[in-house]
């Protein structure tokens, strides 16, 4: 079956696989493409076990999977407990943004009844250390931010300690959903679902996964 | 922000669509959007079909693409928001506190104070 989707969400969703494959501010790409894998094995699982295991035995890998299928479970002290055992901050963050640039196309690939996509080859380089010039830490989130720290909403600020992993995020917000600046605007909509049939889609999912925010 | 949304449109929403995935939250096609959720959050590849032919019945391959990406979407920002211990102001928290009652999500592990 052939659908037809929009040219800005496969754009999007074509751009986030090949930013997971590029090296990452702390990752290289082959680190960051097998994150990746195990995110969509632990999303698309119909059985992935509790959310407090460690089904890995690495740190990355298990926060990986815990964020892909079980995100409304963590607590700030598996957080802590996590860095305490030796995942720089940063890192977390690094593996939230891969996981949050994975998770859409696969499910939105199995939504509309698509093949689902595949991992792009990994890519030569070093982690770059790409980070926000200053960072603070946050009342609003656990991770650490781009300073200064919470004068945003905490939704917006999370992932800004990593500036690639942030403009991954928003620019598939932007073609999935909607900009800020449509954002603004309670009517706004694409001429298919009105925005309160949006906000049923969007709530419902929520509830679902336990997604008190 | 379903309530915020449905207001602003004219068309108050029943939050039992979202609560409980049952009726059509007051709107149109909310029941195929509801169960086009469900189907996508979960892993019966059967069910997910049978909504999304429904769907597309009812609104159109267009439709029920938009939908996909917005289900994506939050998907997505669900995960942003658990992963990174995203948590209201204080004082955005008081104000949201009535809706949260009614949703019956006070007691979800995400409810961060």
């Amino acid at each position: 079956m052939t659908i037809a989707i929009r040219d800005d969400l496969v754009d999007a969703h074509r751009a986030s696989l090949v930013h997971i494959a590029a090296p990452g501010a702390h990752f290289d790409s082959a680190r960051r493409l097998r994150i990746a894998q195990v995110a969509i094995d632990a999303y698309l699982a119909a059985d992935a076990g509790p959310p407090w295991a460690r089904p890995h035995g690495d740190l990355a890998l298990d926060v990986a999977h815990r964020v892909a299928r079980h995100a409304g479970t963590i607590t700030l002290e598996w957080y802590e407990q996590v860095i305490g055992d030796g995942l720089d901050p940063l890192e977390w963050v690094e593996i939230v943004g891969i996981v949050v640039a994975v998770v859409p196309p696969v499910a939105f690939a199995r939504a509309v009844g698509v093949p689902l996509p595949s991992l792009p080859a990994v890519v030569d380089g070093s982690p770059t250390g790409r980070e926000a010039s200053e960072l603070a830490p946050a009342t609003l989130n656990w991770v650490p931010v781009a300073a200064p720290a919470d004068q945003r909403a905490s939704v917006v600020q999370a992932l800004s300690a990593l500036p690639d992993e942030w403009d991954n995020l928003w620019r598939l917000a932007g073609a999935q959903y909607m900009s800020d600046q449509q954002m603004s605007d309670p009517q706004w909509n694409r001429g298919t679902l009105t925005r309160a049939q949006m906000e049923l889609v969007a709530g419902r999912l929520s509830l679902i996964r336990e997604c008190f925010f | 922000m379903l309530s915020w949304s449905s207001s602003d449109a004219g068309n108050p929403a029943d939050l039992a669509a979202i609560i409980d995935g049952e009726g059509d939250g007051g709107l149109p096609l909310g029941r195929e959007l509801v169960a086009f959720t469900d189907g996508i959050t979960g892993y019966d590849d059967d069910a997910l079909d049978a909504a999304r032919a429904r769907l597309v019945e009812a609104a159109g391959e267009h439709f029920m693409v938009d939908a996909a990406a917005i289900a994506a979407n939050f998907e997505m920002m669900t995960r942003v928001a658990d992963g990174t211990g995203a948590r209201f102001p204080a004082e955005s928290a008081a104000a949201r506190a009535p809706l949260d009652e009614r949703l019956g999500i006070r007691g979800f592990v995400s409810a961060r104070p």
